[in-house]
């Protein structure tokens, strides 16, 4: 089978395969020594998560947990963390492409022991998904191995279209033949090679709607711009390929996202990383990316600017803040990420006017109002937040 | 007022008869259940006390099914009864052979006359005994009834025959107007507790159904018989001493003398004490003695200061082993305890608490402990609720104390009041009052044992986590062991030497991590892992 798969994939199998094995057979040599087998893996706790203001990341701090198998309370959490490693293991020599749903049921079987005296104490390795998605986590940050990497596939969620040339396994793909369609960004987004591009910025749009229609309407013809959506909130692969956009072509990221709590975390998920996978954001985060919308100022204006919408306008769009958007906002203001002026301008602005907005809105003023007016007035003038 | 109202004495027998439920016949089911009890511990009272062990064997048939006669029949192995004193003991109400001060099952000299009593109210046959004292070369049979005007016996037949085989024992038949239906689960539950507490006894019971019941014998241990002692100081009331004097048959004695000769504790000092605080001479004549006389002398007796407690000498207790046994073989518990106390004593009468407890195994949990009552060897089926003993141990233990989890109680405590006097509520001897020294030595006695049980469950479950660490460490090496011994053999292998190492060396990291002694380790190999 293995003539058929691309060159980069057997490469990067290799190497995955050869520093997992490394990382376990570590634990093989402590039994051998009769010593206690010991994971050390990183806490991924709210409490060992810190903010790097410098590079502007969110990244795990430097407590370690020991998972030792002695330990009662952490034997299940051993067993599983190895099972599982063992079946990405087998995958990876195996030529396999499994998704976590598969690793999930591979290793889902009931232990059963049997006493002497005929009674049985029954088990399940593991009996929900979380749980074996968490220990799927754990050798991530253990091997600092990603998924991707593992060669473990996942949901395409992203999509990009734009003047530009990718080498996708064996393939060239152009980015700008894509006809009504688009790329649907693969989930290990590292094996892509950039080979040319002829454009100045990327936009990431959180509706995959609005994408469509800024894609027919020949928005990033216009402005050469690489065109993506992250059709809500940004998986993995989305935010990786964001990244190397910016990092290895320097070319700027703007994000337009609903005008809501909601819509903010969006953008910080691209920029900062979240919190429960703070591990991969050395990788994933973008911290140059930008706020483009839609603000607080594009629907009321301020001193200095003229709102976007008319009285009648924000009358018929403006929808009324619920109560967990409150909540959020309030939630969101105490990351050290969000404590920066603008945000603060911001996020005052929607506890005051208790009052959210969606692209579609401004889309519906106009769907030429957006593509040829709203968004490269905005990114003309800087009109945004970084 | 009316004036026509007339003032006539009843004898005894007349009394009992307008008044059975007093005595337990309030109903034929209760009557049924109340004749095999009078029997049966009657016939217990012939054998253990005097060294016998007992063999009983219990019968209840229908023989009239319109009017819903029963016969009920009785043997023992006792030392059986003198033929003279037969018609008496059976067919004259307050005769009795028990009126000494010793502990034994029936007290009130009532309990088979009022059988006998309720018999002849509702049909006709006699009452039947067959006996024959032990060491007697004949069988004496008698048909008896009660005059009960005169409360004398009726002799309607005796005969006697030879008895070649050496046989001695008594068997007694009633017949009665009973009701088994409603009866039954009673009378199952007091053979049944009957033999718990006399795990010495070997017990037949035929019940009218068909179904025969076999007890069989656990033990040749028999529990220290009771010995005859004098009254204490404190015991005696009027009528008791009146009833001393009496037994004397008129032989001359003076007071001082009485006192020494026919009390436990009393000496000269003593004596002179009782004769002190009373105003009573030390020569007076006792047949001389007038009402007020002895009544003063009670008051005296009881006045007494520093006197040691009633003897505990006249008491019998069951003892812990036997508790335990007759406990193991009724409920097949997991565990057993039982403890008997030290003597106490309330208002001069001597008394022993025994308890026994039975926890888990084979007992079915229940919303409250099962309370099995006995008092003198008797077990206590009616009237529950108003026990002393119930109230201690169902509404005044606190049982979550004492480790026991949940809402469900798989417990059974056995309590055993011996006492020269124990203080029924009624002549029914179904449930005992609160007397508060009873009443707190109960408290104690199951204290005591709850404490057992509570070190015994709490190693329980000490052992149980010992144990669970172990499994869970067992369970999971195999499936360890082989997704380490992948990342060599490149596939799940459990033949591989990898996986056999790695499985053998993490075993003996857990065994030191657990300090499992050399007799568990053995048993390591008996568990089996397998996988679905």
């Amino acid at each position: 089978m293995t003539e058929f798969v691309s060159k980069i994939d057997k490469e990067k199998r290799k190497q995955a395969a050869e520093l997992l094995r490394s990382h376990y057979i570590k634990l093989i040599e402590q039994v051998k020594r009769e010593e206690p087998p010991v994971l050390e893996i990183p806490k991924r706790t709210l409490t060992n998560t810190i903010y790097d203001k410098e590079r502007k990341l969110l990244l795990l701090g430097p407590e370690k947990l020991r998972r030792n198998f002695l330990d009662l309370n952490e034997a299940k959490k051993f067993m599983q963390t190895v099972l599982m490693a063992s079946i990405i293991y087998e995958a990876l020599v195996n030529d396999e492409y499994p998704t976590i749903r598969d690793l999930y049921y591979r290793g889902k079987h009931t232990l059963i022991l049997r006493e002497p005296s005929g009674k049985s104490y029954e088990e399940n390795t593991w009996d929900e998904q979380d749980e074996s998605d968490d220990v799927i986590v754990d050798i991530e940050v253990y091997t600092k191995l990603l998924r991707e990497e593992m060669l473990i596939l996942s949901k395409e969620k992203g999509k990009v279209v734009g003047d530009m040339r990718i080498r996708s396994g064996n393939d060239v793909i152009d980015l700008s033949k894509m006809g009504h369609g688009a790329y649907a960004i693969e989930p290990t987004p590292d094996f892509i090679e950039f080979l040319d591009y002829n454009a100045e910025f990327v936009l990431v749009i959180e509706k995959d709607a609005v994408f469509q229609q800024l894609h027919r309407i020949g928005f990033w013809k216009q402005y050469k711009a690489i065109l993506i959506t992250s059709s809500g909130q940004p998986d993995r692969a989305t935010r990786r390929f964001v990244r190397r956009l910016n990092e290895e072509l320097k070319l700027p990221v703007y994000i337009l996202t609903d005008a809501d709590p909601y819509g903010w975390y969006i953008y910080s998920v691209f920029r900062i990383g979240s919190i429960q996978l703070s591990h991969e954001s050395e990788r994933l985060a973008t911290p140059d990316a930008k706020f483009l919308g839609v603000s607080m100022t594009d629907i009321f204006g301020d001193r200095s600017k003229k709102p976007y919408l008319t009285e009648q306008e924000r009358k018929n769009f403006i929808i009324k803040a619920k109560d967990v958007d409150i909540k959020r906002a309030l939630e969101l203001k105490s990351y050290e990420w969000f404590k920066t002026k603008a945000w603060e301008k911001e996020v005052s602005m929607f506890l005051e006017k208790k009052s959210k907005l969606e692209i579609e809105a401004m889309a519906s003023k106009g769907l030429k109002f957006l593509a040829f007016n709203y968004i490269p007035e905005k990114i003309k003038n800087n009109d945004y937040i970084a | 007022m009316s004036s026509q109202e007339k003032y006539a004495t009843i004898s005894p027998a007349e009394f009992f008869k307008r008044n059975p439920e007093l005595a337990g016949f309030s109903n034929p089911s209760r009557a049924l259940y109340q004749t095999v009890r009078e029997l049966v511990e009657n016939a217990l009272d012939a054998t253990d006390v005097h060294g016998i062990l007992p063999s009983l064997k219990t019968e209840i048939a229908l023989v009239d099914e319109v009017r819903q006669i029963y016969r009920v029949s009785v043997e023992d192995n006792g030392i059986g009864i003198p033929p003279h004193v037969i018609p008496n003991a059976f067919a004259r109400v307050l005769y009795s052979s028990k009126y000494v001060l010793r502990q034994s099952r029936g007290m009130y000299g009532l309990g088979v006359k009022a059988a006998v009593l309720y018999s002849q109210m509702y049909q006709e046959r006699p009452l039947e005994v067959v006996s024959s004292p032990k060491g007697s070369k004949r069988l004496y049979m008698f048909k008896l009834k009660i005059d009960v005007v005169k409360n004398e016996p009726i002799i309607l037949e005796r005969r006697s025959v030879e008895n070649p085989t050496g046989w001695h024992g008594t068997i007694v038949t009633i017949h009665l107007v009973g009701d088994w239906i409603r009866s039954k689960s009673k009378i199952l539950e007091y053979i049944k507790r009957t033999y718990i507490i006399t795990p010495y006894a070997e017990i037949v019971f035929k019940d009218p159904e068909g179904n025969v019941y076999y007890f069989e014998r656990l033990t040749n241990k028999i529990p220290k018989p009771p010995k005859e002692v004098k009254p204490h100081p404190y015991g005696v009331d009027i009528e008791q001493i009146k009833y001393m004097i009496h037994q004397t048959d008129g032989k001359p004695m003076k007071l001082k003398e009485f006192l020494i000769k026919e009390f436990q504790h009393v000496g000269e000092a003593t004596a002179e004490e009782i004769l002190n605080k009373s105003g009573l001479r030390a020569g007076l004549e006792i047949s001389k003695l007038t009402d007020a006389d002895i009544a003063r002398l009670v008051e005296a007796l009881k006045k007494l200061e520093k006197l040691k407690p009633p003897s505990p000498e006249a008491l019998s207790v069951i003892g812990e082993d036997l508790i335990e046994l007759g406990l193991r073989k009724s409920f097949n518990p997991e565990f057993v305890a039982a403890v008997t106390r030290k003597p106490k004593a309330y208002q001069g009468h001597p008394f022993i608490v025994e308890v026994g407890i039975a926890y888990g195994g084979a007992i079915t949990p229940q919303p409250e402990p099962v309370v099995l009552r006995y008092a003198n060897k008797i077990p206590l089926i009616y009237d529950e609720g108003s026990d002393v003993m119930y109230k201690v141990v169902v509404k005044e233990i606190d049982w979550k104390r004492y480790g026991i989890e949940g809402d469900q109680y798989p417990l059974v405590v056995m309590i055993h009041l011996c006492s020269t006097k124990v203080p029924y509520k009624s002549a029914g001897k179904e449930s005992v009052s609160d007397v508060e020294e009873i009443e707190r030595e109960i408290k104690n006695a199951v204290q005591e044992v709850a404490r057992k049980l509570e070190r015994y469950i709490s190693e329980k479950k000490k052992e149980m986590e010992a144990k669970m660490k172990l499994i869970t460490y067992l369970k999971y090496i195999p499936e360890v062991s082989q997704s380490l011994a992948t990342f060599i053999a490149n596939k799940r292998d459990m033949q591989s030497d990898v996986y056999k190492e790695l499985k053998a060396a993490l075993t003996n990291l857990v065994l030191k991590r657990l300090n499992l002694n050399d007799v568990e380790k053995l048993q390591l190999d008996a568990y089996k892992v397998e996988e679905l």
